[in-house]
């Protein structure tokens, strides 16, 4: 796969979880730092760091991103979140509008 | 945050003109009332499955752990207001707040809190929505227990814009006092209250930013409206059904120069009272259905040019006076049902060629009056019900390409008429219910294949005439109870997979074999075979039609126990059936 087609999201700890650009960009946030021309530095070198984002958080919601895109795709099955981990990860979904 | 409140105001704009305005039609629709009542399953059955986002599914499991979060956490205070504004939504709608779960709402920060038809609803809520406090915009509280104690707590919430208090009859003019300090009001509504007054009324004097009152089914408030007077962004003004409301209610309303919307059928105006709208140069709408007033008040609003709305069904209108409308060009929905007017008072219409909606029913009209409908091109929804109109008649709208609706029931349209419509293929609804239309009427018509809607209730169609059905593959209700269908016609129903409401009652050589027949028809929401000789051994056949909310198979051979039966066992979601 070229280079391009994937991007790196990097968690709070420094975590890199590199994921194709098509299942990142089902985040709007995400999608605005990657495509507006310029003035992103994230959009030259495809890498975003969440500074507010766990490394547990950011795994789920790289899982999110590619249910959606299977979802989409036909293949409508259920998206398991651990109850431990929903406060967090509806914020941060909140903040990915995602 | 501000952005939210205006998209909300629009939505209720227009759900009220097109509720007046399409309510009107359906008088003699009789399987249309589902459409309405059946609101909830048929998203899902319509709707195309949409990828949910991560927050709504973190919402809804948090909604279904609501008791194990609570015990962990007992707040929600600590998420943004946006986050908590979703969970509390969320759990409204699964119908799982109670006290307990409302409790860790307290200093949300909420904007929202509709509650409207919630169950158990009291004053004892009204602490943690008052908890709010100047994030609180909108509250809905209709059919709920809360009394005028409880509006007090609201005092401090001061950017209140909406408030909802429909059914609540514990509420009076006590209560209204503790809402005149709301001064950044936009929306009031207090539908069917019987115990708000004149007095009470002076509260609203204080609310100048007030763009909607809604007062409708308030059965006490005559003399009220003068505290209306000084209100002039008012833009919508309901009344509807206040049996109480005179001519010299109109009075106070003559000022009020952006009114856009305003309804007063059933009251007891008169022509008297509608001479002092004579003003509101910005009403777009005007319903004064049931009201006595006669064809002169057309003279006080035919300078009215912005009014696109106007019903005057159930009225005093006779021909005398009725040259006024034709001032109205802009007219786009026209009632004149129910009304003593003949063909004279149609000639007037000729130039009203914005119309795209006009009621005559029940009018005394016939064929020579159609001919000056026959420029109304923009005509989409036309209702001749219950008129004399004939097959002559019908020879003036070969040029109506936009009508999408037509109901001719119980005219003296024959089969020999019908075959003037069969280039009207927009149309999506048509309604032929007399004795007098046959197979032969039917057999003209079969280019319409744009037919949702079909109703050929008292029509003599026979096994024969089924066959052109299978034109008409977009029905998703038909109703064909004339007494002469056996199960071979209802082979040619079959096939019709889209429909949602089927009537074949009255038909009464229908057996078992039709229940298996229709087995297929898996988007039924309704069906009606009554009046047949159905057994219970025929109700085995439908288990697989799981959409069916209502089921009707009275004076037939079943019974109500093997409907229990069948409901328990296969058909979750009936609602309703017969016998029962």
């Amino acid at each position: 796969m070229k280079k391009e087609e994937m991007v790196t999201l990097i968690s709070a700890e420094g975590f890199e979880f590199v994921i194709d650009k098509k299942a990142a960009m089902v985040s709007q946030t995400i999608r605005n730092m990657l495509t507006s021309p310029g003035s992103f530095a994230e959009s030259r070198e495809g890498k975003v760091t969440f500074p507010e984002i766990s490394t547990a958080i950011l795994e789920k919601i790289c899982q999110y991103f590619y249910w959606s895109l299977q979802y989409a795709s036909g293949k409508e099955t259920e998206f398991h979140i651990e109850p431990e981990m929903t406060l967090e990860l509806m914020m941060a979904a909140n903040y990915l509008h995602t | 945050m501000g952005g939210a409140c205006s998209r909300k105001r629009g939505e209720v704009n227009e759900e009220s003109v097109q509720r007046g305005a399409a309510a009107k039609y359906f008088k003699t629709g009789s399987s249309k009332w589902l459409n309405t009542s059946f609101r909830l399953g048929a998203k899902n059955s319509q709707g195309v499955s949409k990828c949910p986002s991560l927050i709504d599914l973190c919402v809804h499991k948090t909604c279904k752990d609501i008791d194990k979060f609570i015990e962990k956490y007992r707040t929600f205070s600590m998420l943004p207001r946006d986050i908590s504004q979703l969970i509390f939504n969320e759990l409204v709608n699964s119908h799982s707040l109670n006290e307990t779960s409302l409790e860790a709402f307290r200093d949300c920060a909420l904007e929202d809190i509709l509650l409207g038809e919630y169950p158990g609803v009291n004053d004892s809520w009204m602490d943690v929505i008052a908890s709010q406090a100047l994030s609180l915009l909108a509250v809905d509280l209709s059919g709920s227990d809360v009394t005028d104690c409880g509006l007090l707590h609201l005092e401090d919430c001061i950017n209140l814009q909406n408030l909802t208090f429909n059914y609540c009859d514990r509420l009076s003019d006590l209560g209204l006092e503790h809402i005149s300090g709301f001064s950044n009001l936009k929306s009031l509504s207090f539908k069917k209250n019987n115990a708000i007054t004149a007095q009470g009324m002076s509260a609203f004097a204080r609310l100048p930013n007030l763009l909607r009152l809604d007062l409708e089914r308030c059965s006490k408030i005559h003399g009220g409206l003068v505290h209306l007077k000084g209100l002039t962004k008012l833009e919508s003004l309901n009344v509807r059904c206040c049996n109480c409301i005179t001519d010299t209610d109109m009075k106070p309303l003559s000022g009020l120069a952006n009114l856009k919307e305003l309804q007063i059928s059933c009251s007891k105006v008169t022509d008297q009272g509608v001479a002092y709208l004579k003003g509101l140069s910005n009403l777009v709408l005007l319903n004064m259905e049931g009201s006595p007033v006669t064809a002169a008040c057309l003279g006080s609003i035919s300078g009215l040019l912005a009014l696109s709305y106007l019903n005057l069904s159930r009225c005093n209108i006779s021909d005398d006076g009725c040259e006024k409308i034709s001032g109205l060009v802009n007219l786009k929905v026209l009632n004149l049902g129910f009304n003593n007017i003949t063909d004279a008072c149609l000639v007037n219409l000729k130039g009203l060629t914005n119309l795209e909606s006009l009621n005559l029913d029940s009018c005394r009209i016939g064929d020579e009056g159609m001919t000056n409908l026959a420029g109304l091109v923009r005509l989409k929804c036309l209702e001749l019900s219950d008129t004399e109109v004939g097959n002559v008649g019908l020879r003036h709208f070969s040029g109506l390409r936009s009508l999408e609706s037509l109901n001719l029931s119980f005219t003296i349209v024959s089969d020999g008429g019908l075959r003037k419509l069969c280039g009207l293929t927009s149309l999506k609804s048509l309604n032929l219910d007399s004795r007098q239309i046959t197979d032969i009427g039917l057999a003209t018509l079969t280019s319409l294949t744009s037919l949702t809607h079909l109703d050929l209730f008292g029509c003599r169609i026979t096994d024969f005439g089924t066959t052109c059905l299978r034109y008409f593959k977009n029905l998703q209700s038909l109703e064909v109870c004339g007494g002469g269908l056996t199960d071979a016609g209802v082979k040619n129903i079959k096939d019709l997979t889209s429909l949602v409401h089927l009537n074949l009652s009255q038909n009464t050589n229908l057996t078992d074999k039709t229940m298996e027949m229709i087995s297929g028809l898996s988007n039924l929401a309704s069906l009606n075979v009554s009046n047949s000789r159905i057994t219970n051994s025929g109700l085995r056949y439908i288990k697989p039609l799981k959409n069916l909310r209502s089921l009707t198979l009275e004076s037939c051979g079943v019974t109500a126990n093997e409907m229990k039966k069948l409901q328990a066992t296969a058909l979750p979601n009936l609602l309703s059936f017969r016998p029962e």
